[in-house]
């Protein structure tokens, strides 16, 4: 079965065609982070404007490089929710039109449900049950993962997501957008205990987590170190910092793990791309005994196969949209 | 030529099939729901009672703007959806021209003040004249406040008819001075997608990736960041 799929929730616009969920014939991404990096951010305005001037150029290639023809795609899968309202619904009217016109189903996926599917791209033995942290710009959450379209949040944070975080580091530090893989660069040299970070704590459910507060410590030492002229070492605070994230996500990652009796953890996301969270679940699960998976950083970040593999899923499940689907900022996993 | 039209650049949203001999269907909806729950499903069940399919189709018109940005991008990557899988050529037009059809009602002769309430202190407007039952251009649309548009209204000194959901607003600005102003009937007030196929019957056709929104504006963003770069 011949998927289209099609990602614009944040800042890449993406399509891919996948195979039966797990085999990806292309995966094309435009991202348009030099568009936003003069404005420390993401503006959702230009990422909306972006999505539409390339959407069908990108969509034409997708099919060209998989050698396929607008005739063999057996559905059209689009990451309807959540994200950025004005980019989710460039994605969501285009996917809905060609589905239409082409008389094929139109599949919608939850992007977070895509991103948790990257690993099935990544590690075809990959089956449910399993434990995912989900861990991105917009999203920090624990997910008992029973089946491919059955999912409950065990843990999420109450606040900040882990991504904003690093994004805040970094551009309270000056780095330019996007920032966690400077800071995760930056980190690499430096002293993880030389600055002193809080680690959250909320009351009531102990998978809940918090980031405003390591986020306002960070925002609040660069600047009192700024008033009082005093050099910072950027390197040990980028290391304190992602010392301080990682100690937040991966013990109650572990720690939900032996409670649910899972032996297979997986990570999602963009954040998961951080090379200190990645060695720190991976010294983890070898001590657990239990099998990592995260996938390589070109599946971390925003794509078209990803959805494309949960949209097979969705599929078999029997997940249908028609032409009135709508897109959404916020939706329930 | 048969022509399926999209018109999505403020409130209301409206399809759209015209022939050779003129309107043949059109759905139209004025109930503040999100064009992407209602602009695709109108077309669909359109084409369906016409029984017509996507191959009966000729040409994709789309009002490409000014208006609102995400409307605009509704109609817009709905139309390049249909037109890419459909292979079909499409052609954007102005939100403005399109609305203009809709003063065909007015004399020959008559201005045809086509606004738009572009928020902050501005209207999105352009302004025709009748000329043998077409709007023919008088200027390039554009974003305007409310005292230059006044200005060119009184300078032309002809009577016009005033379209758009800003019409009542440069209407009232208008009622007070020298001017012999109409104010648009409520349902000739809306732009709609038979104005917009009007408007594609004479214009050049496109590819679909050459269709794109016309926001005559820059985002928030960048229009801050020039501000602080060379000043207001
Ligand atoms: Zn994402």
């Amino acid at each position: 079965m011949l998927i289209m799929s099609i990602e614009s929730t944040c800042d890449e616009t993406a399509v891919a065609i996948t195979e039966n969920g797990r085999k990806v014939l292309t995966d094309q991404i435009f991202s348009q982070a030099d568009l936003h990096a003069v404005y420390g951010g993401v503006v959702p305005e230009i990422a909306s404007r972006s999505h539409v001037e390339v959407i069908s150029q990108l969509s034409e290639r997708a099919l060209s490089l998989a050698g396929i023809t607008k005739k063999d795609l057996d559905a059209v899968a689009v990451s309807y929710a959540p994200g950025l309202i004005g980019a989710v619904l460039v994605g969501v009217n285009f996917a809905k039109s060609v589905a239409l016109a082409l008389g094929i189903p139109l599949i919608p996926v939850h992007h977070i449900r895509g991103h948790i599917a990257a690993n099935y791209i990544a590690f075809p033995e990959l089956e449910p049950p399993f434990l995912c942290l989900a861990i991105s710009g917009g999203n920090t959450m624990l997910v008992d993962v029973r089946g491919y379209t059955d999912m409950k949040i065990v843990g999420a944070t109450r606040d900040d997501a882990a991504g904003e975080c690093f994004d805040k580091t970094a551009r309270v530090l000056g780095l330019p957008y996007p920032g966690g893989k400077h800071v995760d660069a930056l980190s690499k040299n430096g002293d993880d205990s030389k600055y002193a970070l809080p680690r959250s704590h909320v009351e009531g459910n102990p998978y809940d987590m918090s980031f405003s507060g390591l986020k306002t410590a960070v925002v609040n030492l660069v600047h009192n170190a700024e008033q009082k002229g005093e050099v910072l070492d950027r390197e040990s605070l980028c290391a304190s910092f992602a010392r301080a994230v990682s100690e937040s996500l991966v013990p109650r990652t572990m720690q939900l793990s032996r409670e649910l009796g899972y032996k297979k953890i997986a990570v999602a996301g963009g954040v998961a791309a951080n090379s200190r969270i990645r060695e720190d679940f991976r010294l983890a699960a070898e001590k657990e005994g239990a099998q990592l998976y995260i996938p390589p950083l070109s599946l971390c970040g925003d794509n078209a196969a990803m959805i494309g593999c949960q949209g097979y899923y969705e599929y078999l499940a029997g997940v249908r949209a028609g032409s009135d689907l709508n897109a959404y900022a916020n939706m329930e996993l | 030529m048969r022509i399926l039209g999209f018109e999505s650049s403020a409130k209301s949203a409206s399809v759209a099939v015209c022939d050779e001999n003129g309107l043949v269907a059109q759905y139209f909806q004025n109930s503040g729901l999100t064009h992407s729950r209602t602009l695709l499903p109108m077309a669909e069940d359109m084409l369906k009672n016409l029984s017509l399919t996507l191959s009966d189709i000729d040409l994709i018109a789309c009002a490409q703007g000014p208006g609102s940005f995400t409307g605009v991008r509704i109609g817009v990557s709905a139309v390049k959806g249909l037109a890419w899988a459909a292979e079909k050529p499409v052609c954007g037009v102005s939100s403005l021209l399109a609305m203009a059809y809709n003063g065909v009602a007015a004399v020959e002769g008559s201005t045809i003040c086509c606004v738009m309430d572009a928020k902050r202190g501005q209207f999105y407007n352009a302004l025709f004249t009748i000329k043998d039952g077409i709007p023919v251009r008088f200027c390039e649309d554009r974003a305007i406040s409310c005292s230059k548009l006044v200005e060119d209204i009184e300078n032309l000194n002809k009577s016009v008819f005033i379209v758009g959901d800003g019409a009542a607003l440069c209407y009232n600005a208008l009622k007070n001075l020298s001017v012999n102003a109409v104010l648009a009937p409520e349902p000739l007030r809306f732009q709609s997608a038979w104005g917009v196929c009007m408007a594609a019957e004479s214009a050049p056709a496109q590819s679909v990736h050459e269709l794109l929104p016309v926001y005559l504006r820059l985002s928030q963003a960048e229009r801050e960041r020039q501000e602080r770069v060379f000043g207001k």
